[in-house]
């Protein structure tokens, strides 16, 4: 087994702890994160961490063994670290619960000019939609961004593609990109045919990615397709389980109004990676090209987050900020967040819920895991753990939240207010999405974002009128307030 | 639960924005906005912050610790070893908090230290018995950590608040 990092970190001591320092450490620990006292599924996985720490520190001669070992991490640096800010730094105490945000940001460390970095190593499988309905300019639109990556790839990168309707062909098998013109020439043989089965194809296309799996590469998986797949949605999120894994991460891109998001919405998250929205033939070749070169820019891979609230506080929800905002679950943990790129932080918005508390002191809130592997120095399963504590006063200070959280929160909030009105509709009260989506459209307004706006009160409209939400309407509104998020700050309020 | 001024939703305590009709429940608003529009300013894409990190060669630093009206005004060294006196063997750190309760509280006699950077302050953990927090978060002993200007430190129980001049 590989000698872990930090041990003492985990217990939340200095190297030069005595034997009842350790004893002490692991006992509050335990107190907080042992399976028997604390059911937060990331609590058990974090407690796995702290008896391998204590059975090893806690035992002279293994303690003498790791020190001698972990010697070799003396001048390792710091390859990311974590920078955990709070919507609040002291709670009021309070005899009902309360919400508590958390920003998360996964700093890399700093590099210099581009020169000195190294382009990641890329193993990626295209898996692209061929159906009858891709007949015409989306298709033509998808063989010009295949050729562009074919272009953009090095010989050093390993790139396959699959095709696929209702039945999967492996145009290209994995292979180095070495012979860029006869790739070229096999992406032109696609033709338009058939329906739409995507488990076919993405299991030819992981079939084929994990044939040149590698721990020093960025393993990935692109999935584009216009249609929705029946009958095998739940096949194609076992296999996306399997595939997070093995270490490789699938994107999914959505063409046009057919396709089922919350199922690439789900595909993806639950391997790291993100889902996007396509509206026209002509955003495809840019929005393909910029996936396959962020995956270029690759820091550290295969990055895993747990989260391990205390005992007492509840997990609201987790929100992918940056550097594409996903929705991200929950459950199960450790939670794949993708990749970390160099000098771009991942942020990752946390929403807790903490109990009602009416005695005023510190209190500890969460640990949170961060995983990674970090490709330019061969280094698997860096880790770095964080514990967040907060003060509790019967008369805080007055603050205002961070205007990192106010930013993120307010336009997640917009994403939010989209989809309590889809779930209005869904539910059948028409009045309520009515009123969710006219609330939704002020605010676009007052964000500057006109064109959403528009939509939303077009949509308010139509659903008023006909109970239900275009397509189209529906997934701009989706897709384009979650976008929101990866714009620069907004000038709300500037005047 | 707190009602919504806008729309009368009724939030749970803690929320930014109202559940229901979006609006923001603190700030952005009123005296606040020009201050916080200011922030903005100098706030790096996508950080959280409370305000800058940039610490240059003419900047000096004050020191808010709880419960005190007086500020500490100064211009950190190279190294300044936070802590309090050792009345045993004479030892005094650079930034003592011994007046400030610093032994009831918790401080270690060597318990952490600011360094100055190329343009930043750090703040490292010495091994201390009761921990540093920034900004609520535990610090890892010897690790050290870009200190922003109106971070909250803990010393063991002992808040302080940093800011840079």
């Amino acid at each position: 087994m590989d000698t872990p990092r930090n041990l003492y970190a985990i217990l939340g001591i200095p190297p030069e702890a005595t034997q009842s320092d350790i004893r002490e450490a692991y006992r509050v620990a335990a107190r907080r994160f042992h399976p028997d006292a604390n059911d937060h599924e990331g609590a058990d996985i974090l407690f796995r961490d702290i008896a391998t720490a204590y059975e090893i520190l806690g035992d002279s001669k293994q303690r003498m063994d790791y020190d001698i070992a972990r010697a070799k991490f003396k001048d390792e640096p710091n390859y990311f670290t974590l920078r955990v800010t709070p919507s609040k730094r002291v709670l009021n105490t309070l005899d009902e619960p309360q919400v508590m945000y958390l920003l998360l940001e996964i700093v890399p460390l700093r590099q210099g000019h581009k020169k000195e970095r190294h382009d990641a190593r890329v193993n990626l499988t295209l898996v692209l939609d061929r159906s009858t309905s891709m007949k015409g300019p989306r298709l033509d639109k998808v063989k010009i961004a295949a050729h562009q990556i074919i272009d953009q790839l090095a010989p050093e990168d390993v790139l396959s593609i699959v095709s696929f309707s209702d039945r999967a062909d492996v145009l290209i098998p994995a292979s180095a990109v070495t012979n860029k013109l006869e790739f070229r020439s096999m992406v032109n043989m696609m033709r338009a045919d058939g329906g739409t089965e995507i488990f076919h194809g993405l299991a030819a296309g992981v079939e084929q990615c994990r044939r040149y799996l590698g721990p020093k590469m960025v393993n990935h998986v692109i999935l584009l397709t216009d249609g929705r797949t029946f009958g095998d949605e739940e096949q194609c999120l076992q296999l996306a389980d399997e595939t997070a894994d093995m270490g490789i991460s699938i994107s999914a891109m959505g063409i046009g109004e057919e396709w089922n998001d919350a199922f690439l919405d789900a595909l993806a998250s639950r391997t790291g990676g993100t889902s996007t929205y396509i509206n026209s033939p002509s955003a495809v070749v840019r929005f393909l090209n910029d996936r396959v070169r962020s995956l270029g820019d690759t820091f550290a891979e295969r990055l895993s987050l747990a989260i391990a609230p205390d005992a007492d506080v509840m997990m609201e929800s987790t929100f992918k900020l940056h550097p594409s905002p996903q929705p991200i679950s929950v459950r199960p943990q450790p939670i794949p967040i993708g990749s970390l790129e160099y000098n771009r932080p991942v942020s990752v918005l946390l929403q807790l819920q903490m109990p009602s508390s009416t005695s005023p002191g510190f209190r500890t809130v969460a640990r949170l895991d961060v995983t990674g592997d970090i490709l330019m120095a061969d280094r698997m399963g860096y880790k770095v753990l964080s514990d967040i504590s907060v003060e509790i006063s019967d008369n805080p200070p007055p603050e205002e939240p961070p205007i990192a959280i106010l930013d993120a929160l307010g336009k997640l909030t917009l994403y939010r207010m989209q989809q309590r009105a889809e779930e209005s509709i869904e539910k059948g009260n028409v009045a309520e999405a009515t009123r969710r989506l006219e609330n939704l459209a002020t605010r676009l307004l007052a964000a500057g974002e006109d064109d959403l706006a528009h939509m939303a009160a077009a949509e308010a409209r139509r659903v008023a009128n006909t109970n239900m939400l275009s397509e189209e309407g529906r997934k701009t509104l989706k897709f384009g307030t979650r976008m929101l998020l990866a714009l620069p700050e907004s000038t709300e309020g500037e005047t | 639960m707190k009602p919504c001024p806008y729309c009368g939703n009724n939030n749970m305590e803690g929320v930014l924005f109202c559940d229901e009709c979006g609006q923001p429940l603190v700030g952005r608003s009123g005296q606040t906005t020009s201050q916080l529009v200011q922030q903005q300013t100098h706030s790096l894409r996508g950080r959280a912050t409370w305000g800058t990190a940039r610490f240059d060669l003419a900047s000096s630093i004050v020191i808010h610790v709880r419960d005190h009206l007086e500020p500490i005004s100064l211009v950190p060294k190279q190294e300044m070893l936070i802590g309090r006196t050792d009345t045993q063997s004479d030892f005094t750190p650079d930034l003592d908090m011994t007046p400030y309760g610093a032994a009831e509280y918790g401080v270690s006699r060597q318990h952490a230290i600011i360094k100055r950077g190329e343009d930043t302050l750090t703040l490292t953990d010495l091994g201390s018995t009761n921990g540093t927090h920034l900004n609520g978060q535990r610090l890892i002993p010897r690790q050290p950590r870009v200190l922003r200007d109106g971070d909250e430190i803990r010393l063991g129980r002992l808040v302080f608040h940093i800011f840079f001049k």
